[in-house]
Order: structure tokens, then C-alpha cells, then sequence
């Protein structure tokens, strides 16, 4: 079923990991070694021809964030995002059970093309197992000199540490994960600064999500061209790692085009809904993007064209709900994750979710009523663009969508007196 | 005292913190390490850590009360994180949380009485795929039924006794 | 200097303004919970939302986080705006108890005040409060934590600010909890604070809990007594009580902040033992028959020993106003044996900080932004706890503090430290200057030459030192140093804590009279014969109390005039009870020469709850308020001297008569205060000795 371009993926082996020898034999480090030929400015202008968007949620082009970056030689730090907490999101966790020296090397082109002396991996504490793959893949590449002193002889040093977090979805945050790693309660900073002007340690940082450094060795490779011609549409580049969860029949991390149709992805990918049921709707991108319903099948997936759709690619995680799920109980569980997860530092993350949370199981429990939907509506309005971080801003993508997609299914919550989908 | 963090780790830790500019950053893993020696982290075990590392025990508690990973209470031997997310909740998570707790005896929050298990909520673990999940210890389970689940816990009652 | 306009009113800020603080400035006050003028801006109770039209930055915005543009267009009366300032109260109050009617906050709540600002009356959440358990934090804060709405400040004030180490935040989400790791009782010396700070009623004075609403209260702007600094608070009476002390601003002095003893050590106007009777002879008489007593008496000793034979010792803690009154009352009677400090070391150590003080002159304000404080036997936190507080406040902002004293000292903030015996910080002070030094080791020479080196390089440095500790001698040193290292791009400050809060007033007044030593000598030797005290307890305050206790047995006349049962008012034969700082108006000259006004709060009485202990309503009945005898010192001596006893008037005589006092004739309580330009002097160890000729 799968002869979708593998770059990514291309080495891995289901219930095996890489190390370096198989790593180099799948011809890993070219990349590096590439790289260490190049200047590091040049390095940064590839990355960005190649069109290379972050794959950690927000889909900032990286190029873009690696030019802004100061250059000169220094403290300065590179982190790598591997908080992945956002319900339906598990592709870095698969990239680094399967390939950890992909971000190994990822990360070390990515030192070199900023300057950037040391580095920190960071992981959530479910990913103990990750965890020890990329420590021995730390291990083995400064053994060979892909990290620390002198990488390659070419004079650059970069040294490369693990951080095990201890839980919390707000550490996903750049400027929050840049507090936990510094020992302090990790709610996030305000920006400016931006982490490139004072991240930790209040040195130029510069943070990017696991998946996005294992794409850096494949564009130094191979090219920009070859990379943005891997996408399905213009508007994206390159293939991403797309999660399949819900009610699918093959629900399993996916290596695909960008910009491939998400029917394609449900249907085909995905082997369709499980038990013959039908599609109802689907966050296109993790918890925190708006839900599309079967209308909009044929979007494709990459960034431009989800966000034209009222949705975002976020972090690909594709979550399918068939017809027999009340989309109401759907946002419930949606929202209490959010408020669970609120750092409690702004007002209308840690107390507006909370209100969002009880109205929406006032509603789903039948003893919703107009003023209740009149607040709800108010709530959105009142904590999207408003809260300090972009946590919950994310927690209103699905409630929004609620609001305008399903809207007659609240009102029949209210209207009956109880969930309509229940028996 | 001594059964928080065997010398050895002390002394490491000790040092790092000494040879480091920020001590702070090491919080989250000396924590970590008396949890794993202690099963939690006691009043005394947050005081152990401000100790070695040279920093104020009001800020090794403020970064121990916020992770929910890290535990100011007496565990179980073994702790159950059920994931309640969005995923494992389309997978019939729900049914799962309720078939742990009837065959544990507790609700969330609770120790069984041998003190095996302590059964807590937790939010997504990075197995949507294999949904519904939870992780015991720090091993992930995942297409859980109430078969699988019953002969998870046997096996680890089993190591336990054995 | 950002030019915007805010709700179609235009205004000009210095650089680095946020749009509230802007606003502000056009008397637009902008909703906030988390910004505080002394704490910054954070963004976390997304309160202050406005309208930003034009610009940069568009859209909706909270004001404390945006800095004025130039161009700027802001609207804080925007629809959207309103809107979300009405939610957020909106949420903030989902979890805040309907506890007003017994919650010490009420009436001075900031949530109340923004409640009803926010237009949020009807509560729609009708879900689940979350709740908190409370802390014992010790005998002076209450803590009731489901108030809490988590703006921060609190953490915020006691940690960051004020140095302290036992307080924090815990948790997280709508759980976030603001205590300490366990119940204790909070060690930080600033730890009151927490109950100005706290914009609802988590945190109160627990010494207040339930005696007074706020809106009952008496209050006046004042000064705090407790020592030379001269900071203000507020406080508050009731029922004829000293209820509570809060911290007033003042930007130049303390800022937003006090010290727990400014707060919470209320003084002698509550103290049941308090002497508020005249006395003659140990009989109980009225006020106008005890001071005609004094006069009578006196004048019969001048008439017998001549005027000489008089001598009058002030305090540094009587107002300046009954400071000068005695000088006046000094000369009427042709005496000159009039000395302001008990303690003769103390004395000369005060009259020379006034006679050399002048351009070297810092403000707590200064010391906040000094980028090198260098303290010479200094204690800060036992002699003028502000201005440890104000060192922090240099480090944090980039500043160096340098310790030098016989034995470690406590400061909230980091600070070098250099161990040297209570003999040798004159030497050190003159290796400072560039002296030789022959007299100390090695190392600590090597550490010295250091720091002359960075007070060099330093562009605001400021010299701290204590009267207590260096004595008239080291004072003096410490002033040759500032000169030595001042250059002409800049001066080297001096900050000298001195013994009360007036202590600076009296050196001014001193001049070249002898000091309190040279009285026991004349009274040894006969030629004094009779001594009045304002304020002031020798017994108590002098160098040598034992002898000062044998040698005014010899006394003809011993007076004393006090608010408080000292050794010398039992010993005293006439006496007159004046009145505290709480119940009169009056002024303070402090360490750094600044002039301040503290009104009266009240008026003198027995407290209610003393003369009636079971409760309201008294069970006797008095035409006379019980206990209101007392009169302020001044008046006293205006009565002695025939002069008015309208203190406006008066201060206008003081203001005309003595042009280094011109401030007094227009003072008032609630303004920042004047530093006094002081006359540059002699060295006052020559004054002594022309006293002595
Ligand atoms: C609440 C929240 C959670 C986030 N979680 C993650 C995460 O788990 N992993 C991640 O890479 N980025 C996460 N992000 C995005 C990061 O802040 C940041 O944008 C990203 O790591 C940058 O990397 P990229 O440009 O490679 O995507 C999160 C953002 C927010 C607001
Ligand atoms: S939106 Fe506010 S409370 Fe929520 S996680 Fe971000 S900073 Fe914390
Ligand atoms: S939703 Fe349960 S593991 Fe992701």
C-alpha cells in the first residue's frame, strides 16, 4: 500500500532500532559531512530554498529562523523539541525508535550552520525509551567525532546533552521548555525576547521540533529542489510524518507527501473508518486544530491550503471521528486536557478553561440552555488571541470549530435535554 | 535519610552542581533520581535536593508541584497512568479507566491495598496509535482490553513477587 | 520621547514607558491585577486590555506589555476591549468566595474595585470553587488562600524584590497555591508587604484581623519612627487605637515598600503603661499647672545658679518642630548647654553627616540605582532595614554591594564581604582614600586597592556608613574618603544611618553646643544644676547609663517631657506627657537630610477596648476623653515661650527665622519632602572644643 516516498522513514525497521551502523550504512552522515563543507550561511539559505516549515506545530519556516539567528561565536544553545504532548501527536517518538542518529546529525548541521557549542535534546518523560536510544546515539557519534571537539576535523565543536522532562504539555512551549531546562517552573516567557536574542541561560537560542532536524540532513543530501518537489502541492515541501489515530483502521505514523488530499489519507492511508462506520470529522493536525468535517475530505495537507480550510497542519496528527461520536463529549475531553494543562500563569487559560470545561458538560449532560451556549461563544471569543501562550489559543481551535460546525448538535443537546448520540 | 539517594548519586550530583553555573537545571533530574530510588519524593527528599545542589528548598518545591510525573506522595511499587486524552477517549479509554479501577479495588488517586498499584489519570503519552494506553512505570501499553490489561497486571504482581 | 494618544488625548513619556503606565500619566486608569509599578509588567492577568489602532503593533493588547510608540493610537474604551476586561473578572471571580463581609480586604479590595469597574455583577458560573487549605505563616500574616485570583505579586514582591527565601509558588493550572513549603512563620524581614501587595485578602495583617473596617479607620500620611530613614506609611486608627501601619509611597524614600518594624511595631501610643498624666512631684496635676510648675521652677534655679545652670537635651525622635522650640526656648533662657543626642558618640558622629553631607547626599532612591554600594560598618538591617532592601534592588539591577565590617552582615542581596575589627575600618577607609594603610594585613590591603579600584570606574557609587558603628572619627574618615575619590565627572554618595528620625534635625540644630558627656561633667561638678529632657531618656540612651543614673540623683530639677514610662520620666519631678508622631503633626529631618511632614491620625486617648475591656458600649462615663492629656512637645514650648500654638504659624516663624528650614513654611504631609541645603560647617570635634573654652 505504501509506495509513498520514504526519506524519513526510509531506514526504519518496525520493532528495530538504527544505530550507527545501520545508520551509516542507510547512508547516514553524508549529510553532516556535506555540511561541514559548506559555510554555515550557506547551509542556512539551502534550508531555506528547500521551504523546510517547522514540524512541531506552528509551521515556521526553519531557514527563516536559523537566518535571524546571530552568528557570531559564543554561548549559544540548540534544543531539540521533543515534548510531543499534544494528544494525537507520536511521530518523534517513531523517528527516534527507529533512526536516533537522524537527529543527531540533523541537530549537529543544524549547530554548525548557527555556530551553536552545545545542545540539548529534550524529552517528555513517556519517552524513556527514546530517551536512551538518542544517549547511546550521542555516545556512538562522538566516539566516531560526528559531536564534540573538533567534529570531523573541521575545527567546529558541539556537544550534545539529553534532558528528561517530568510531564506537562506546556513544556512543548519553546520559552516554557527553555524554563524547565533551566530548573525553573516552566511557564513560558514573554517574547521579545525571542529565544534567538535571550533564550537559556539568557544566551541566543534557537529551538525546533525532533522532526524538523531529521528532514536537515536529507535537504543537505539531496537538495532543495529534490525536497520541495516531494510535496504534492506548491504551497508545501518535502514529506511529513503524519499520525493516524481514532477511529481508523491502520492507525500508525505515516511517512506521506506534503499536500497529499486528506481523503487519500483517510481512505487509503488509514484503510478508511474502522466497522463500516462513516466519517463524521477529523482534527487534521492535533488537539489543538479545528476539526473538518467530511465536507472538506479534499483538502490537501500542507499548511497554505489547511489553513485556507479553517483548520492548520499543526503537528499532522490525524484523529478521525466516525458518526457515532457526540462532538460535544469530543470537545469535553478536548478541553479538560487543555485546562489540566494550563501552567496557571494567564488568566484565561487557567480560569476561562476551566468555565469552557464546565459548559460544555452542563451542555453535554442535557442541562445546557441558551444563556450556556451564549457564554460558551463568548468564552472563544475572549480567550482566542488573548492568552499569554499559545496554549489556549490551541484549546479554542476545536472549540471553535464546535461552535461553527456542529453548532445544530449543541442546540440538540439543549433542545432534548440530554446527548442526543447516547441511547 | 539514607534510603532517598544512595551516596554515590549524592556525590555525583554534588559535584555536578559545584562544577556548573546553574545548578537550577539540575533539579528535575535529582528529583527524578530520588523518585526512582524512593518510589517518591518526601518532604525530605525535596530538602535532599536543595541540599546537594546548592539551592533554595521553596525552589526545588515549586518545580516538583508542577510536573505531574513527579510525586509528593506515597506511590504503589508500581504506578498506572491511564491516558484519558482525546485518542485512547475515541478507543474506549473510558471503559478501560473503569475496568483498571474494578479490578484494582481504588479510584484514581488510590494505592491498592498490598501498596502494588497506584492508578492515576494522566493526559496523552505519545501512543495515539495504539490507543487506549497506559503506562506503568515508565512502559508504555497500548490496544489495551480488559484481557490485556488483566494479564499486564498479573505479570507484574508476579515480578514483584518473584 | 514617545509621542501617542490615548482615547483622543495625546501625551509625551520618556523612553521605555508601557501604555499604562502612559495612560496613566493622563489620569486614565487602565484595569490591572499583575502589573505593579514596583514589580513591572508580566501580562499574566490579562486585565489591562486596550486598543492599539495605528502603529506597529494592532489589535487587542495588554497595555503593560507594549511599550509607547511614537504615533501610537490607543483605545481603552474599546468595545473588545471592555469586553474582555469584563471576562476576566469574570473568570477571576468563578473561584473567589463571596466572603466580603468577613474579609479584612474589604473596602480597600482591589477585585472589589474592579469588579464593579468591569461591569461583572451576576456570577453565570455556577460549577464547582475550587479550595485551598491555609498556611500558618506566624503571628503577623493571615493567609486565606481561596481568595487567591494568582496575579503573582505576592511571590513576586517577597522573592524577587524582597530577597526572601521561604515563599513561593506551587502547583499549577487553576491550582497554583502561594505559600511557604510548610506552615512557619515567614522569615523575610519585608514579609508584611505581602499584605499591600496582595490585591484581595489572601494575605492580611493578622494583627488587625477583625478589628476595623477600612473605611473606618482614621488615617494620615506619615512618617515611620522606628529609625533615620524616613519612609512612609500609613497608618490607622480607631477607637482611640493604633490599629495598623500600612507602607505609604514615596518614590524618592522607600518606594512602595517598609520594613516589619515599621509595620508592626506600633510604639508607645497603644502601650497600656504609657504615662499620659502630668506629674508634679509624683502628684497628678493639669497640663497648663505642671508647665507653669517647670517655668517657676526653672526660673528660680536661673535666679539662684544663673541661666547656665540649665540644660536642655532633645531627642532623635522629637519632631524637628519641638527640636527648634527647645533651641528658641534655650536662648530665652540664656543657656547654651543644649545637646540633641544622649549618646555623645552618636552626636558627634550625626553633626558631622550634616555639616559635611551636602553635595554627597543619596536617596534610598539613588542607592536603588547605584551601581556599586560600599557599606562601612553598616548593619542595614538592624539600623535602616530600607536601605538593605534598596541594595538588593542595585543588584538586581546590575550593581555590585561591597560589605566592610567587624563581622558578616545579613543582606537580602548578594554582596562581597571583607572582615575587618570595629579599630580598623578607619584604616580601611583611608586605604579606600589611597592612604598607605600600614596597619592592616596584606590581604586585606589587596582586597581594598580592588575596591578603590571599582569605585574608581564606578559611575554612581555610594559610601554607606553608621554613626552607631564608626563613631564622629570614622564618619569623618568616611567623608575625607568620599572627597578623595570624588571626581569632577562625579561624586562619590554617602548615605550615613544615624540613630532616629530626627537625628539629622537635631545635628543641625546642635551646632557648636557641647554634647550630652560634657553636661554629666557639668552636672558633676556643680555648675548644672538642672536638666530637661524632650523626648529623651539618658538613663537609658547615654554611654555610660550607670553614671548618668547616680548623676541626676544630684539634680535640683530633673523634667521630662515623653510619650513613654522611661527610667528618666519615673525619676523625673515634673512631668509632662507629649504625644506620639501617631496623635500630632510634626516634621522629620532624615539621614540624607530630606525634610517630611507626618500628620496627625488621631487624636491621644486611652484605647476604647482598655478603658471599656468588656466591649461597647463604655460602662463610664467622661466629659474629658481619657488619656487625652498628652500635648504635642512643641506645643509645650510654644506655651513656654509665649509664642502661637497654631503649628502653621509657627512653622512660618521657624521658616522665616532660620532660612535652612524655608521648607517648613509651606511642608506638607502627603508631598515627597525637601532635602535640606546644609550649612558647611567646622568639623564638630573643633566645635566641641570651642564649647569647652
Ligand atoms: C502549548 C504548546 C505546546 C507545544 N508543544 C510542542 C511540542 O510538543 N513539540 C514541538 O516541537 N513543538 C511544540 N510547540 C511549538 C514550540 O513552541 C515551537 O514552536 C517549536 O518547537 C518550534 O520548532 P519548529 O519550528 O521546528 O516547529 C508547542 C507550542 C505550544 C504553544
Ligand atoms: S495560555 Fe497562559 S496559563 Fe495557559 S499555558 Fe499559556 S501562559 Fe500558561
Ligand atoms: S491520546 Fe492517549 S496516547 Fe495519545
Amino acid at each position: 500500500m505504501n509506495d509513498y516516498p520514504q526519506v524519513l522513514f526510509a531506514g526504519r525497521r518496525p520493532g528495530t532500532t538504527n544505530f550507527l551502523a545501520g545508520y551509516e550504512a542507510g547512508g547516514g552522515y553524508r549529510g553532516l559531512r556535506k555540511a561541514l563543507t559548506m559555510s554555515p550561511a550557506g547551509i542556512r539559505e539551502l534550508v531555506k530554498a528547500a521551504g523546510l516549515r517547522g514540524r512541531g506545530g506552528a509551521g515556521f519556516p526553519t531557514g527563516v529562523k536559523w537566518s535571524f539567528f546571530p552568528e557570531a561565536p559564543g554561548e549559544k544553545y540548540l534544543l531539540a523539541n521533543g515534548d510531543e504532548m499534544e494528544p494525537g501527536t507520536y511521530k518523534d517518538r517513531q523517528l527516534l525508535l527507529a533512526d536516533p542518529h537522524q537527529l543527531v546529525e540533523g541537530m549537529a548541521i543544524a549547530a554548525f550552520a548557527m555556530q551553536i557549542p552545545h545542545g540539548y535534546v529534550f524529552l517528555r518523560y513517556a519517552y524513556e525509551e527514546c530517551a536512551r536510544n538518542v544517549e547511546r546515539a550521542i555516545a556512538e557519534a562522538e566516539e566516531k567525532g560526528y559531536l564534540g571537539r573538533n567534529i570531523l576535523g573541521s575545527g567546529f565543536s558541539f556537544e550534545l546533552h539529553v534532558h528528561r522532562s517530568a510531564g506537562r504539555y506546556i513544556l512543548g512551549e519553546e520559552t516554557a521548555l527553555i524554563n524547565g531546562l533551566e530548573g525553573r517552573r516552566p511557564n513560558p516567557r514573554s517574547k521579545p525576547p525571542f529565544p534567538a536574542q535571550a533564550g537559556l541561560f539568557g544566551k541566543p537560542t534557537n529551538v525546533n521540533n525532533i522532526e524538523t532536524y531529521c528532514n536537515v540532513p536529507h535537504i543537505l543530501v539531496n537538495g532543495a529542489d529534490w525536497y520541495q518537489g516531494l510535496s504534492r502541492t506548491p504551497e508545501g515541501a518535502g514529506t511529513m510524518l503524519v499520525g493516524l489515530s481514532g477511529h481508523l483502521h491502520r492507525t500508525e505514523v505515516f511517512e506521506l507527501p506534503m499536500g497529499i488530499p486528506l481523503r487519500e489519507v483517510i481512505e487509503q492511508v488509514g484503510g478508511g473508518v474502522r466497522g463500516g462506520r462513516r466519517f463524521k470529522a477529523c482534527l487534521p493536525g492535533g488537539a489543538s486544530t479545528p476539526f473538518l468535517t467530511a465536507s472538506q475530505l479534499d483538502t490537501p495537507l500542507d499548511h497554505v491550503h489547511l489553513e485556507q480550510a479553517g483548520s492548520r497542519l499543526g503537528t499532522a496528527g490525524v484523529t478521525v471521528f466516525d458518526d457515532t461520536t457526540c462532538m460535544v463529549a469530543a470537545t469535553l475531553n478536548l478541553a479538560r486536557f487543555f485546562a489540566r494543562e494550563s501552567c496557571g500563569w494567564c488568566t484565561p487559560c487557567r480560569d476561562g478553561l476551566q468555565v469552557v470545561v464546565w459548559l460544555l458538560e452542563e451542555i453535554e449532560a442535557g442541562r445546557g440552555h441558551a444563556e450556556l451556549l451564549a457564554m460558551l461563544r463568548d468564552q472563544v471569543r475572549n480567550i482566542r488571541g488573548r492568552s499569554f501562550c499559545a496554549l489556549a489559543e490551541g484549546a479554542m481551535g476545536p472549540v471553535g470549530a464546535l461552535l461553527d460546525r456542529f453548532g445544530d448538535e449543541l442546540e440538540d443537546h439543549i433542545a432534548r435535554g440530554r446527548c442526543p448520540l447516547k441511547r | 535519610m539514607s534510603d532517598l539517594l544512595p551516596q554515590d548519586q549524592r556525590a555525583a550530583f554534588r559535584a555536578k552542581a559545584a562544577a556548573i553555573d546553574h545548578p537550577h537545571e539540575l533539579i528535575v533530574d535529582a528529583l527524578r533520581a530520588v523518585q526512582s530510588h524512593h518510589g517518591w519524593v518526601p518532604d525530605a527528599g525535596v530538602a535532599l535536593v536543595a541540599e546537594l545542589l546548592g539551592v533554595l528548598a521553596v525552589e526545588v518545591e515549586e518545580v516538583a508541584t508542577f510536573y505531574d510525573k513527579i510525586f509528593r506522595r506515597p506511590v504503589g511499587k508500581k504506578v498506572i497512568h491511564v491516558c484519558d486524552s482525546i485518542c485512547c477517549w475515541a478507543g474506549g479509554g473510558e471503559a478501560i479507566a473503569a475496568h483498571l479501577q474494578q479490578t484494582l479495588g481504588i479510584g484514581f488517586g488510590e494505592t491498592t491495598s498490598d501498596g502494588m498499584f497506584t492508578l492515576l489519570p494522566t493526559c496523552c503519552l505519545g501512543a495515539c496509535g495504539d490507543a487506549p494506553a497506559m503506562m506503568v512505570g515508565l512502559t508504555t501499553h497500548g490496544r489495551l482490553t480488559p484481557e490485556s490489561i488483566d494479564r499486564i497486571l498479573a505479570q507484574y504482581r508476579a515480578e514483584a513477587a518473584g | 520621547m514617545p509621542t501617542l494618544t490615548i482615547d483622543n488625548r495625546e501625551i509625551t513619556v520618556p523612553e521605555g514607558t508601557n501604555v499604562l503606565e502612559a495612560a496613566r500619566a493622563l489620569d486614565i486608569v487602565i484595569p490591572h491585577f499583575c502589573y505593579h509599578e514596583a514589580l513591572g509588567a508580566v501580562g499574566a492577568c490579562r486585565l489591562c486590555a486596550m486598543r492599539i489602532t495605528d502603529g506597529k503593533v494592532s489589535g487587542i493588547q495588554m497595555a503593560c506589555m507594549v511599550r509607547a510608540k511614537d504615533g501610537m493610537i490607543v483605545s481603552t474604551l474599546d468595545p473588545d476591549a471592555v469586553e474582555l476586561r469584563r471576562h476576566v473578572i469574570e473568570w477571576l471571580m468563578t473561584n473567589h468566595p463571596h466572603d466580603c463581609p468577613v474579609c479584612d480586604e474589604g473596602g480597600e479590595c482591589q477585585l472589589q474595585e474592579m469588579t464593579i469597574a468591569g461591569g461583572h455583577g451576576n456570577r453565570r458560573y455556577t460549577g464547582k470553587k475550587r479550595t485551598y487549605a491555609n498556611q500558618d505563616l506566624g503571628p503577623y500574616i493571615a493567609h486565606e488562600m481561596n481568595r487567591c485570583i494568582a496575579c503573582y505579586r505576592c511571590v513576586r514582591t517577597y522573592r524577587d524584590y524582597c530577597g526572601g527565601t521561604d515563599f513561593g509558588v506551587f502547583g499549577s493550572r487553576d491550582r497554583v497555591y502561594f505559600g511557604r513549603v510548610r506552615d512557619g512563620q515567614l522569615e523575610s524581614p519585608f514579609a508584611g508587604n505581602l499584605v499591600d501587595v496582595c490585591p484581595t485578602g489572601v494575605f492580611t495583617d493578622k494583627t488587625f484581623r477583625f478589628k476595623s473596617r477600612a473605611w473606618d479607620l482614621q488615617e494620615a500620611p506619615s512618617i515611620c519612627p522606628h529609625c533615620s530613614l524616613g519612609c512612609a506609611v500609613v497608618p490607622g486608627a480607631r477607637f482611640r487605637e493604633l490599629q495598623r501601619i500600612r507602607a505609604g509611597i514615596s518614590p524618592e524614600v522607600n518606594g512602595f515598600f517598609i520594613c516589619d518594624r515599621g509595620r508592626f511595631a506600633k510604639g508607645s501610643t497603644n502601650d497600656p503603661a504609657r504615662p499620659r498624666q502630668p506629674r508634679i512631684d509624683g502628684t497628678p496635676a493639669a497640663m497648663d499647672t505642671a508647665i507653669e510648675t517647670l517655668r517657676t521652677r526653672l526660673a528660680a534655679v536661673v535666679a539662684r545658679y544663673g541661666p547656665q545652670s540649665v540644660a536642655l537635651l532633645g531627642s532623635p525622635h522629637a519632631s524637628l518642630e519641638a527640636a527648634v522650640l527647645l533651641r528658641d526656648w534655650a536662648q530665652s533662657l540664656g543657656t547654651t548647654r543644649l545637646v540633641y543626642t544622649a549618646h555623645a558618640e552618636q552626636d558627634r558622629a550625626a553633626r558631622i553627616t550634616g555639616a559635611r553631607l551636602e553635595r554627597h547626599a543619596r536617596s534610598l532612591n539613588d542607592i536603588r540605582g547605584s551601581d556599586l554600594v560600599v557599606m562601612v560598618g553598616a548593619d542595614p538591617l538592624a539600623e535602616g532595614p530600607l536601605l538593605a532592601l534598596a541594595a538588593r534592588q542595585a543588584v538586581r539591577g546590575g550593581g555590585q554591594v561591597a560589605v566592610i565590617a567587624p563581622q558578616p552582615v545579613e543582606l537580602p542581596c548578594r554582596a562581597s564581604q571583607l572582615i575587618l575589627p570595629t579599630e580598623q575600618l578607619d584604616a580601611a577607609l583611608h586605604c579606600l582614600a589611597g592612604g598607605a594603610a600600614t596597619t592592616l594585613d596584606a590581604t586585606a590591603r589587596q582586597q581594598l586597592e580592588a575596591l578603590r579600584e571599582q569605585l574608581a570606574g564606578a559611575q554612581r557609587p555610594v559610601l554607606v556608613g553608621s554613626s552607631a558603628r564608626l563613631g564622629g572619627r570614622g564618619v569623618n574618615t568616611l567623608f575625607d574618603t568620599a572627597e578623595a575619590l570624588t571626581t569632577p565627572e562625579r561624586t562619590i554618595g554617602v548615605m550615613m544611618l544615624l540613630q532616629g528620625p530626627n537625628s539629622y534635625g537635631g545635628a543641625m540644630l546642635a551646632g557648636r553646643g557641647p554634647n550630652f558627656d560634657m553636661l554629666l561633667d557639668g552636672i558633676e561638678d556643680g555648675r548644672i544644676r538642672a536638666l530637661v529632657c524632650l523626648e529623651s531618656d539618658p538613663i537609658g540612651e547615654s554611654r555610660d547609663p550607670a553614671r548618668t543614673q547616680e548623676l541626676l540623683g544630684r539634680l535640683d530639677l530633673l523634667a521630662a517631657l515623653d510619650a513613654r514610662p522611661t527610667a528618666t520620666v519615673a525619676r523625673a519631678a515634673i512631668f509632662l506627657p507629649t504625644r506620639t508622631g501617631i496623635e500630632a503633626d510634626g516634621s522629620y529631618v532624615s539621614n540624607e537630610g530630606r525634610l517630611q511632614a507626618f500628620a496627625r491620625v488621631m487624636e491621644p486617648g486611652v484605647p476604647l477596648r482598655d478603658t471599656s475591656p468588656a466591649g461597647h458600649p463604655p460602662r463610664e462615663f467622661f466629659t474629658e476623653t481619657p488619656g487625652s492629656e498628652p500635648w504635642p512637645a512643641w506645643r509645650v514650648f510654644a506655651r513656654l515661650l509665649g509664642r502661637s500654638e497654631d503649628l502653621a504659624v509657627l512653622r512660618r516663624e521657624i521658616a522665616d527665622l532660620d532660612p535652612r528650614f524655608a521648607p517648613l513654611a509651606g511642608i506638607r504631609p502627603e508631598a515627597p519632602g525637601s532635602r535640606l541645603t546644609t550649612t558647611p560647617g567646622l568639623p564638630h570635634y573643633q566645635l566641641d572644643r570651642e564649647a569647652r573654652e
